[in-house]
């Protein structure tokens, strides 16, 4: 069981565009519920994999993951997962390229960096490394019924996830059909470097101004909340899975999701532009603390006569304004009893959140929310990849997998004013994806 | 109001599952391809997990998936 | 008083966990054999207890099962158990790749087109069931779980024990 995962693009205050959010452990969370696939009784399934995610010129982060399973008799099942994961590079601070060079202030209010002329503007301060850790116990609850229950914790510098889940599955019709229904609860918390930033306060850039640091860090501070923050998730989810025929089974699946709480990311900006288009002062983006989603999911798998063939279709609406359509499709051909190829590909279109703004306009009302976070733009990804694998004549197999991600932002109806127009505001983001995984 | 009648129509969808379908499916004997590894809704899970990471970070939209169900409909 | 004690002795003996089934005794559905030195059909093992166990290749319990199918008729062979294993492969090349790693002493009949299966209206994989020394079918169980081992050794033992 799969619940929807709570808002990853906040959870990480430190870091900006990173792969590293805690949230999804939450989102992982029921994963490795309810599992399909038999294992052999009292024997450990082992699987590692190690994936390298890079951007041009952007983000780039390591993951590694280990999770193993045993069947203690009679498929009752323990499965274990541990992620570790690293992260360096830059990402999108939210505000606007500029005709010339701007200065920003590190997110801490230690140090400084310069984005060039004709630059969108990036934080290359953080790098961050992450451990996850998830248990998950399953067991069939008399005629028809399995059960299953977990724990996953994701800690990193500034930010800590705990979240539990628990799920129940019923078969009817001769196990031709299984209805599930899950339920995940996580709690977050967090505490960034230099502390969360007020809402639309002004960035404050030291560029002579200061009469010594204590002035400085004295007007800094003041654009600082105290404390840390939190926020809980509420995740619900509803599924069938029916078996059509000996070649094809389909899963329909309704997720709700509630969170309460922190959301804003604290390192993001937005730029106030004038009429010309220049950044006259850099604000802090706020962002609701409540969002409501909802989750309508599809999945069809065919069993070809050498191979599989994949494709699902989500459909995703929320209260922020965000709906998307997501298309995954995987195509596996049997290349021989022992080895296989799997080519991928993924489509993604999001709608820009109702709060979203490129930047903001000098001399208009400030709007109760703002952010700039590309993410919550408009856009279109695909994702396009190839797998292969084999197995040894031990029975452990080995899979290479290296995928292409172009995720395309899109101008959500905003004009352009002045300088902005002859620059681009909403550059494409590439990135390569390149996995090897080891079952043993 | 969509997204309520979105909403109803797929509760029902699924309570329709249970009781219309049950013309649906094949006998116990018959589910030697679904029986298959490939053909399990988690076989992949590891990857899955990992993809699910990356697009958190990068779009605003996550979950979906579950995996009960299906197989070889065994014990 | 007579009619009462008889009563009684029904009330007691329904309700003794020894007994297996007093409702619903039906013949079990005949079907045709074509392997050496076992009989033509199914119910010319009238006088034997026979339990019957449907399987296939890709059913992971089964590798569990056989085993202890092997050690049940290797024990209780002679006293009139006969237990005969029916594979539901449509692919017979995979049905011996499971033999060749899980060795069976038990006969083995081949069914790829699900007819004795269908027969007996099998609810899931695998399936057992218990046929009495008159033919009668008395108990079937849906699936296969070693910690039920020793129920169904115990429920072998109450129908070789019956008197014929």
């Amino acid at each position: 069981m799969q619940l929807t995962s709570k808002n990853p693009l906040t959870s990480k205050m430190k870091k900006t565009a990173n792969i590293n959010t805690a949230l999804a452990a939450a989102t992982c969370a029921l994963l490795g519920t309810v599992p399909v696939a038999q294992a052999d009784e009292g024997v450990w399934e082992m699987d590692a994999a190690l994936l390298y995610y890079g951007e041009t010129d952007r983000v780039t982060a390591v993951e590694g993951v280990f999770s193993a399973s045993k069947d203690f008799g009679d498929e009752h099942v323990f499965s274990g997962k541990i992620i570790l994961d690293s992260l360096t590079g830059a990402s999108a601070s939210g505000a606007v390229a500029q005709p010339n060079a701007q200065t920003y202030t590190r997110p801490s209010g230690r140090g400084q960096y310069v984005v060039a002329a004709g630059e969108t503007p990036l934080d290359d301060t953080f790098h961050d490394t992450r451990v996850q850790l998830e248990a998950q116990w399953t067991q069939p609850l008399g005629d028809d019924m399995r059960g299953s229950t977990g724990v996953h914790l994701s800690k990193e510098y500034d930010y800590l996830s705990i979240a539990v889940n628990g799920s129940l599955a019923k078969d009817f019709n001769q196990k031709n059909t299984t209805v599930s229904a899950g339920l995940s609860l996580a709690f977050d918390t967090i505490d960034p470097e230099g502390g969360r930033p007020v809402a639309f306060s002004e960035m404050v850039i030291d560029q002579g101004q200061f009469a010594n640091e204590e002035a400085y860090q004295a007007v800094f501070d003041a654009t600082r909340q105290e404390g840390t923050d939190d926020k809980s998730t509420v995740d619900l989810m509803i599924g069938v899975t029916q078996i059509i025929n000996r070649r094809m089974l389909m899963q329909f699946n309704y997720g709700f999701s509630m969170s309460d709480g922190y959301h804003t990311d604290p390192f993001k900006v937005l730029s106030v532009v004038n009429d010309q288009g220049l950044t006259q002062a850099l604000v802090h983006e706020d962002r609701p603390t409540e969002r409501t989603r909802h989750n309508f999911y599809w999945q069809t798998k065919y069993a070809l006569d050498s191979g599989v063939a994949d494709i699902s279709y989500r459909y995703a609406t929320d209260d922020w304004d965000i709906n998307s359509h997501t298309i995954d499709s995987r195509l596996r051909f049997n290349l021989s009893d022992n080895t296989y190829i799997q080519p991928h590909f993924r489509y993604y279109q999001q709608s820009a959140a109702e709060f979203y703004q490129p930047f903001l306009l000098e001399g208009t009302a400030l709007p109760t929310f703002a952010s700039a976070d590309y993410r919550l733009g408009e856009m279109t990804a695909y994702t396009i990849g190839l797998k292969y694998g084999m197995k040894m004549p031990s029975g452990n197999e080995w899979a290479f997998r290296l995928e292409y991600y172009q995720q395309d932002p899109k101008n959500a109806g905003f004009d352009e004013p002045g300088a902005l127009q002859q620059l681009d505001l909403y550059p494409s983001l590439k990135a390569v994806i390149a996995q090897v995984s080891y079952s043993f | 109001m969509m997204r309520n009648k979105l909403i109803k129509i797929t509760l029902a969808l699924i309570c329709v599952q249970l009781v219309g379908c049950a013309n649906l499916g094949v006998q116990p004997w018959e589910r030697d391809l679904l029986a298959k590894d490939e053909m399990a809704l988690d076989s992949e899970g590891n990857d899955l997990g990992l993809d699910d990471h990356i697009y958190f970070s990068k779009e605003a939209t996550s979950g979906g998936r579950a995996f009960a169900g299906g197989g070889c409909g065994c014990n | 008083m007579r009619q009462f004690h008889l009563c009684m002795l029904f009330i007691l003996f329904s309700f003794s966990p020894l007994s297996l089934g007093f409702a619903q005794q039906l013949p079990a559905p005949d079907f045709a054999i074509s392997v050496d030195q076992l009989p033509d059909k199914l119910s010319d093992f009238k006088g034997k207890v026979v339990y019957l166990d449907f399987w296939a290749s890709w059913c992971k319990p089964c590798r569990k099962s056989f085993p202890w199918m092997n050690k049940m008729q290797q024990k209780y062979g002679p006293q009139g158990l006969q237990i005969i294993a029916v594979n539901l492969d449509s692919d017979l090349a995979l049905a011996k790749v499971f033999l060749d790693k899980v060795p069976a002493d038990i006969p083995i009949i081949y069914d790829p087109q699900g007819n004795i299966a269908s027969g007996y209206k099998l609810i899931g994989m695998p399936s057992s069931y218990l046929i009495d020394r008159a033919g009668l079918l008395r108990k079937s169980h849906k699936g296969f779980f070693t910690k039920k081992e020793s129920l169904y050794e115990q429920e072998i033992l109450i129908l070789l024990n019956e008197k014929g």
